[in-house]
């Protein structure tokens, strides 16, 4: 029984002889999830491992000493090193100037694969060491390092030794395939080498100042994936390792000098950047002030809420999306007919007529029209059906007045 | 763990340091020592589950009505405790301040007081209470919920109560003034006294009036009769699906309850036996037996949480049920809706079984916007809504037209019209004596 329930029910304004401590321990919490902690770590290493396996073959450009792709060159690079030369690998002029130790002893291979250097930077590299070689070098490039060449198209297929450079002697067949060189000042002291017919050539070397500078068009041969073919590695090997140190220089977006204004970034005091980020952590930080709950939320059982007008606002509803006209004047008719009655003071149960009578009794108007409003009339608009409707309240209101003065 | 708006003050303060010595380290020291004073505030803050906790509050109260809701906080750790303390009362238990400051030291004891002003009947109860311990800094702070289970029983209000006077009085003209009264079945012999003029001549006890002649003189002896006493009132309260409903913001259930407990106030001091069964489909509350003072309080606590289960009505059981409650012939009040003869078909259907014993009433509430929206009917919506309205009323008549028919009795009314005429029912019954 219920009133008992309600005595038997625990502590109804009791204090609580124990108090429970709901919240877990630190210690706990940690323990709950260590699982999920480790399982979290490992995901975290086994990704960083495969990114950086999988990453170091995939990556790298053309003749990149550090790539092993096809188009990479660290074969080269790695066979350079074995024998004992050092090979230095630079991405900005900046750089290669601070590695450049001793120009007497020190080779330098410049390729630039997005013609990032300009003349001006051309001239510092070509004077940099006894001994450049250039890849592929652009027209700027061949203006300024050696203006006693100029581009001749593409090459392609097996070139043999013609000339007296013994790197080329030793390899008595290059794969030719990258761009040649045609040599355009007669007077000037070029050696022209691998010469594929046409007065074109794959290997330029034009003294400048007390050094050399080479104008390799064969570049092909010092990729990984023909550096064994024909006598590329004895090209390759000869050609970069003739010195005790090899700079290998990848121009990048960091040899680009910007021009116009200062941008935003250089405008800004060092300090702008942290003091962002603190403020970043500061909100952070107020997000978990705010949002951080003083106990969990309480359970609150709400109640079923029915508004009881519902069925009649439905049921209008029902009427006039469907026209029911008749239907609902009548509804309305039934009511003030029994209303009538009760203020003719007829019983429950007078007929339509009995109140039809006696309403025209006491208003004096005509049975056929009160008739007619009560019983007959059929609205076939909403207009009618309006009109009705008032008609049957005046009447109400009518036989009221008549009645009860 | 929680930080306070100091800590989130101290991180945007390490701008200045960083502006004014341009070093981006600055940074991570500024964030290092953050951390570190965080921690070190953290270290030195009072043990939140260190305490002890005991309520103190009453046990019930009516609806509408505000109590003090005190928790005793003993601080059993060995450092003095700062921070905000939340008691976990719901929302409809109205709890004023929702969080207090706390502030204890070692080893004593302080009170917060919560004022409760529920605004839902039932039983409200508070789960868990939360402290948070702040370090001495003020930075960071210890968190911790702990279970101190908490009710209170938040009673009907009973607001039809103010009727309640004048319908006693009315009860008392009944008693003993009833030499004016049309005698019937039902009422009893009270007292012989002198004939004062005015006296219903009907009334003369001739035979007593010879026999005072006889001992001591002349003068006529009038009998006196009062309501019999000691009849039974059984009220069965419908808590299924239609009781849900909401009239004026107010559900029917409520209404009924407020009915019951008038009838029952009224009924109980004119020497009538009252029962209260709440029933849908199984009993949710009986009241028997009880009597004087002991009824009223009795019926509040048992209602207080009951509410209106989304299922249909049993009607089938309620002629056992009445049984059960009293074998002898009573008055019947049936507190449900009669909306729809559909509805109500299941009540249609057992009414002659009761009223063939008993008496039986049957109260409903009505919605005062069906009758205000029959009046409205100038746009082409309303008149709609108007003829809803009155099909409605219709519908609500034939209901109460076959409840008539069947032997019973309609006392109908709005929200608040419905306790006092189901009041004067009662009284007008009783006077008839058909109780």
């Amino acid at each position: 029984m219920t009133d008992q329930q309600t005595m038997t029910r625990p502590a109804i304004g009791q204090p609580a002889a124990d108090t429970a401590v709901l919240t877990p321990r630190a210690r706990t919490v940690l323990r709950r999830w260590l699982f999920w902690i480790g399982a979290g770590l490992v995901a975290l290493v086994i990704g960083v491992l495969a990114f950086a396996f999988a990453g170091s073959a995939a990556a790298g450009g053309y003749l990149d000493p550090e790539s092993a792709a096809p188009q990479g060159s660290m074969a080269v690079a790695e066979v350079l090193r074995q024998q004992g030369v050092t090979v230095v690998v630079t991405t900005s002029l900046e750089d290669t100037q601070q590695a450049i130790q001793s120009p007497d002893a020190t080779s330098l291979f410049v390729y630039d694969t997005d013609q990032l250097l300009e003349a001006s930077q051309w001239r510092t590299v070509a004077g940099l060491t006894h001994r450049v070689i250039i890849a592929d070098a652009g027209f700027v490039t061949l203006r300024v390092a050696a203006p006693a060449v100029a581009q001749a198209g593409v090459v392609d297929g097996t070139l043999s030794a013609d000339c007296d450079l013994p790197v080329v002697q030793r390899a008595e067949t290059v794969t030719g395939s990258g761009t040649g060189f045609r040599v355009v000042d007669d007077a000037a002291t070029a050696t022209a080498c691998l010469g594929s017919g046409d007065g074109v050539f794959s290997l330029v070397e034009v003294p400048r100042g007390e050094g050399t500078v080479a104008i390799l068009g064969a570049t092909d041969a010092v990729t990984n994936e023909q550096v064994v073919d024909n006598g590329n590695a004895a090209f390759a090997l000869g050609l970069l390792g003739e010195d005790e140190t090899l700079v290998w220089y990848l121009p990048s977006f960091a040899d680009v000098e910007s021009t116009g204004p200062a941008t935003l970034g250089e405008l800004t005091p060092p300090w702008v950047t942290p003091a962002l980020s603190l403020l970043v952590i500061a909100v952070i930080a107020a997000a978990v002030w705010r949002g951080r709950r003083l106990g969990p939320l309480v359970i609150e059982n709400l109640p079923v809420t029915v508004r009881a007008s519902e069925t009649m606002q439905g049921r209008a509803r029902l009427y006039e999306r469907s026209n029911a006209r008749l239907r609902a004047l009548d509804a309305l008719r039934v009511g003030s007919v029994q209303r009538l009655a009760a203020t003719c003071g007829l019983s429950r149960l007078a007929s339509v007529d009995d109140v039809i009578g006696a309403v025209a009794a006491a208003t004096g108007g005509q049975v056929g029209a009160i008739r007619g409003l009560l019983v007959d009339d059929i609205p076939t608009t909403d207009r009618d059906l309006l009109a009705l409707s008032d008609a049957l309240l005046t009447l109400e209101r009518e036989v009221t007045r008549a009645l009860r003065p | 763990m929680a930080v306070s708006g100091w800590f989130v003050l101290l991180v945007a303060f390490g701008v200045v340091p960083i502006a004014v010595s341009g070093d981006p380290a600055m940074f991570l020291y500024w964030l290092a020592f953050c951390l570190v004073v965080g921690f070190i505030d953290l270290a030195i803050a009072a043990s939140p589950r260190a305490v002890r906790l005991e309520r103190d509050l009453p046990s019930r109260l009516r609806l509408g009505e505000t109590v003090q809701s005190t928790l005793l906080v003993t601080n059993t750790g060995r450092r003095g405790m700062h921070g905000l303390i939340r008691d976990g009362w719901p929302p409809s238990a109205g709890a004023t301040p929702r969080r207090t400051r706390l502030a204890v030291p070692a080893g004593e004891r302080r009170a917060i007081t919560t004022t409760l002003t529920p605004f839902r009947r039932g039983e409200r109860r508070a789960a868990h209470v939360t402290i948070r311990s702040f370090g001495p800094l003020r930075l960071w702070a210890r968190q911790a919920t702990l279970s101190v289970p908490g009710a209170v029983l938040v009673l009907p209000p009973f607001n039809s109560r103010k009727h309640l006077p004048s319908r006693l009085a009315r009860l008392r003209e009944l008693d003993g003034a009833t030499s004016v009264m049309v005698r019937g079945q039902g009422t009893e012999f009270d007292s012989l006294r002198d004939y004062v003029r005015g006296d219903d001549v009907r009334s003369i006890d001739w035979r007593a009036t010879a026999r005072r002649a006889a001992a001591s003189g002349p003068g006529l002896v009038v009998r006196t009769w009062r309501p019999e006493r000691d009849r039974r009132v059984v009220i069965i309260v419908d808590s299924g699906r239609t009781s849900a409903a909401r009239i004026d913001n107010e559900p029917r259930i409520d209404t009924a309850f407020e009915s019951a407990l008038l009838l029952g106030a009224l009924a109980s001091s004119a020497g009538d036996r009252v029962d209260l069964v709440i029933f849908d489909r199984r009993v949710r509350a009986r009241v028997q037996g009880a009597t004087g003072a002991e009824l009223l309080s009795r019926m509040v606590s048992s209602m207080a949480p009951v509410e209106p289960e989304l299922i249909e009505m049993d009607w089938s059981a309620v002629p056992s049920l009445v049984r059960s409650v009293t074998p002898h012939r009573a008055l019947v009040v049936l507190a449900t809706t009669i909306d729809a003869p559909g509805a109500s078909r299941g009540l249609l259907s057992v009414l002659p079984q009761l009223t063939r014993r008993h008496t039986v009433v049957v109260s409903s509430v009505t919605d005062p916007t069906v009758l205000d929206a029959t009046h409205s009917r100038t746009t082409r919506d309303e008149v709609y809504l108007a003829a809803a309205a009155e099909r409605a009323l219709l519908d609500q008549e034939r209901v109460a037209a076959a409840i008539r028919q069947l032997g019973g009795d309609v006392v109908t009314g709005a929200p608040q019209e419905l306790p006092p005429a189901l009041a004067d029912r009662y009284i007008a019954l009783k006077a008839a004596g058909r109780l």
